[in-house]
């Protein structure tokens, strides 16, 4: 018998208390005298009750449209089997989480603004900006996390839907759906995750403080009001509503009846609405590369020389990238870890503990950085010189932010490792590194390099806390766009931003290649 | 493997050079905003200028911006590295004051070109400016010329603020609305509020907008025509003058009595307001010197508007009323 896995606990418990820690630390701070203490008016407030349902509103339909259109796109793309540029739309689809908000603002200005290509006029601010916002970064996080969903369906249940004369409709609700079910709430949640966080996008596109969201006010009282208290009630407040609708989501997750599929899938031939299908596709392409068109095109008329001749854009570039490649380490090693053991238990039957399991690890994404950041500077300001910290502690945050993108994308995969091998190298007495190198790691080597790859992207494109410690000489690509913003070299910015999504394709594209192999293993 | 190697050995030496100088000469911590220590800010050439004259090292430390300047502060208490800081602004300054954190800077102030006289025995000014609305001269032929005219015409301007819960030019144009109507702002910014295109998190995204022309005015300072006429020969922008006057802000630096450099820190103050110092800041900053004289500031800055009378309010007045005020900010904006 092999022994039970118990990783997940551990990996639980140091992440609680990295998150415990520094939230306790803040409490303490807050209670000293000399911080204002939070006033209960402020909770009884209209306020605090807009700003609520606004931040679980924008958040839910965000979430609603991007997942809506991801599905139909997933959908195309699978079924349109492989076509020309197939690889270069999913690496363009890996790109909009890099982008630092400030810049997707401006992209998709560009494109919806007053004198953009679509012009929108002032009805893109509103709602109608946050959605556009919202779905140019999600829609193509979520094709990539939905499309596995249909390469794991096997080939026979295509062959029977031939022979029975499905319709595709008939196809659509006893093939397809009950698989993605499986998917679905995980990756919802994730989307809501990101949209509840977001911050500088609601607020500028948003059109006023009519479309404040609760990390806008956490952000005001960490800040202008210098509240700590204050701020971890709400970061927590914040947490509870992101819990209740993981509580939701996850009731309505069914895990699969579905086969595990072997055999390679062709699905070309399964295929009649080439027409629509490409249509789909192509319109979603050029939804999503439109506002990175704009900022190229920003950036090809900017300084490139200057800003590229600048030493100091090397040297953050290569901050930047021990960033991102830390974080995607320390992230995708800590989620294999957490879905080693719950893996195992859905394997075992106990299906409810290993969504719980995958739910905390995920959760933590809506803790804000900043309240984070503040936490750890508190604690340990007192006994270390803190600028020798900030690489670890922003590496540390971006780890854990980085949690539910690996969790997401590896899940499926390892739950199918342990479904499937899990006897067999019980009775091989395959165990620790052979087991690994032999079972474990061909298959799960590209949902790794994807998950290491979302993750450095995400890090890398994080102001981090950075800003938050402050920097002596130590400055990342999104600090310095800042600061470039900052001193009116709007022109530099728009260089700095495209060398930033070109490092970020690179290492995409690296991290992919690289850990995923060129040649993989078909599942 | 090479290029490690020799990365390793640069980094090895690095170390040891600046361990060198830091047992051979005192150091001095100042911590300011990062848009002051960035390239483009006066960081750099002050640190420069300044260690040139101290026989010592100037550790410039830039964080997000005034406000997380202070609120270091209060997190750090008396522990803190710093001997300076520099880069509070008057909305701060009563804040700053009440931690009890610094100390009298015990210099005399020269004569300054603040429009009002400094009698701070706390804060030295560096620099200042005035809020305004900046536009381009070729597609807004006709701006307003006060605030009531840009607040009370229907088919006014469409503009681009900031947000005064997240941004200092924000809390500006609180402050300046509340300056020049007091009980009937609320009113005011209902009236406003229509022909705001958006409110931002901070003034670059409103800036940013505005040169995608997304709306005919930004909030900014009549100073930031002056970029774009000196570094970028660009002569179509221009600061509407509000004949109420404009909302002025005032940067100020303080010595810390927890620091350790006493002396080194007085020394600094003298610097930042000698010639040497303030004729970095016009073209760094973009604000006017606080005390270099209007005829050794850049030509781009003299053609600029005349922002008087400045208006100004008492720091304890803001310190006391900004919650305030700013909830009423938000009440009329969200209706």
């Amino acid at each position: 018998m092999n022994r039970q896995s118990t990783s997940a606990y551990w990996v639980l418990a140091l992440l609680s208390l990295a998150v415990l820690i520094p939230m306790a630390s803040l409490l303490a701070v807050g209670r000293l005298p000399g911080f204002e203490s939070s006033d209960l008016q402020f909770w009884h407030s209209s306020y605090i009750r807009r700003v609520l349902f606004f931040s679980f509103w924008q958040a839910f339909l965000s979430t609603i449209i991007s997942l809506g259109l991801a599905l139909l796109v997933a959908r195309s793309i699978a079924f349109r089997g492989n076509f020309l540029l197939r690889n270069l739309l999913l690496k363009l689809f890996g790109l909009p989480i890099v982008v630092p908000s400030i810049v997707a603002v401006m992209g998709v200005v560009s494109v919806y603004g007053a004198e953009g290509w679509i012009p929108l006029g002032r009805s893109l601010y509103g709602l109608n900006g946050i959605l556009i916002a919202h779905v140019f970064f999600n829609l193509p996080l979520a094709v990539r996390l939905l499309l596995p969903v249909w390469q794991s369906l096997p080939d026979h249940y295509w062959q029977l839907a031939d022979q029975l004369r499905f319709t595709p409709w008939q196809r659509w609700v006893h093939i397809e759906w009950p698989a993605i079910r499986e998917s679905l709430p995980g990756v919802a949640l994730l989307v809501f995750m990101l949209c509840l966080t977001s911050f500088a996008v609601v607020l500028t596109l948003g059109g006023g403080p009519k479309s404040s969201t609760l990390e806008v006010a956490i952000y005001q009282s960490l800040r202008f009001d210098f509240d700590p208290t204050q701020a971890v009630i709400l970061a927590l407040l914040q947490l509870s509503l992101c819990l209740v609708v993981a509580f939701l989501g996850l009731s309505l997750q069914k895990l699969p009846e579905v086969e595990i599929n072997i055999s390679a899938t062709s699905y070309a031939r399964h295929t009649k609405n080439l027409l629509l299908h490409n249509t789909v596709i192509l319109l979603a392409a050029i939804f999503v590369a439109l506002p990175l068109l704009a900022m190229i095109i920003d950036a090809i008329r900017g300084p490139v020389i200057e800003v590229l001749g600048n030493s100091k854009l090397w040297l953050a570039s290569a901050y930047t990238l021990m960033i991102g490649l830390s974080a995607a380490f320390c992230s995708v090693l800590a989620g294999w870890l957490l879905l080693r053991s719950s893996s195992e238990l859905a394997n075992r039957g106990k299906v409810n503990r290993a969504k719980w399991i995958e739910l905390a690890g995920s959760v933590v994404y809506v803790l804000p950085p900043l309240v984070l950041g503040t936490g750890y500077f508190v604690l340990l300001a007192p006994h270390v010189d803190v600028f020798d910290w900030v690489f670890p502690i922003v590496i540390l945050i971006n780890s854990m932010m980085g949690l539910p993108f690996v969790i997401k994308v590896l899940s499926p995969a390892m739950r199918k490792n342990q479904m499937r091998y899990q006897n067999l190298c019980c009775s091989l007495a395959l165990r620790g590194w052979h087991k690994f190198r032999w079972v474990d790691w061909p298959l799960l080597r590209r949902p790794m390099g994807l998950a290491a790859a979302l993750v450095a992207a995400m890090a890398m494109g994080d102001l981090g806390v950075i800003a938050l410690f402050g920097s002596v000489d130590t400055t990342t690509l999104p600090l310095m766009l800042y600061q470039q913003l900052g001193a009116y070299r709007i022109p530099q910015a728009a260089v700095s931003a495209v060398f930033l999504l070109l490092m970020c394709l690179i290492v995409f594209w690296l991290l992919e290649r690289g850990l995923g192999g060129k040649y993989h293993v078909q599942d | 493997m090479i290029f490690f190697q020799k990365l390793l050995s640069a980094s090895i030496l690095a170390f040891i050079f600046a361990f060198n100088v830091q047992a051979a000469k005192p150091n001095l911590t100042v911590y300011t905003y990062d848009s002051f220590t960035s390239d483009w800010g006066p960081g750099p050439k002050v640190k420069e200028a300044f260690e040139k004259q101290c026989n010592c090292t100037l550790e410039l430390v830039g964080l997000e911006d005034g406000v997380s300047l202070l609120n270091r502060l209060k997190l750090e208490g008396k522990n803190t590295k710093a001997d300076l800081v520099l880069g509070i602004d008057t909305n701060l300054t009563a804040e700053a004051r009440a931690t009890d954190l610094f100390e009298p800077h015990a210099l005399s102030m020269p004569k300054s070109t603040l429009p009002q006289s400094w009698n701070d025995d706390t804060f030295l000014p560096y620099d200042y400016g005035y809020f305004a609305f900046v536009y381009n001269k070729e597609l807004l032929k006709n701006p307003p010329t006060s605030l009531k005219d840009l607040v009370k015409n229907p088919d006014g301007p469409t503009i681009l603020i900031q947000d005064p819960r997240t941004s200092t030019p924000g809390l500006g144009l609180l402050l300046w609305v509340k300056k020049v109507y007091g009980d009937k702002a609320e009113e005011a910014w209902n009236q406003l509020s229509k022909r705001i295109v958006t409110v931002s998190k901070g003034w670059s995204e409103a800036y940013g907008l505005f040169l995608k022309g997304e709306a005919d005015m930004v909030l900014s300072y009549t100073t930031s025509p002056a970029y774009h006429i000196i570094a970028e020969q660009d002569k179509r922008f221009a600061a509407a003058k509000f004949n109420e006057g404009h909302y002025q802000q005032i940067e100020v630096a303080g010595l810390l009595k927890s620091g350790n450099q006493k002396e080194l820190s007085r020394q600094f103050l003298q610097f930042m307001l000698s010639k040497k110092f303030q004729s970095i800041i016009p073209q760094t900053n973009w604000m006017y010197p606080a005390i270099l004289a209007k005829s050794d500031l850049p030509d781009g800055f003299n053609n600029l508007i005349d922002p008087s009378p400045s208006l100004l309010f008492d720091d304890q007045i803001i310190s006391s009323n900004r919650k305030n005020w700013v909830n009423e900010w938000l009440e009329a904006m969200a209706n």
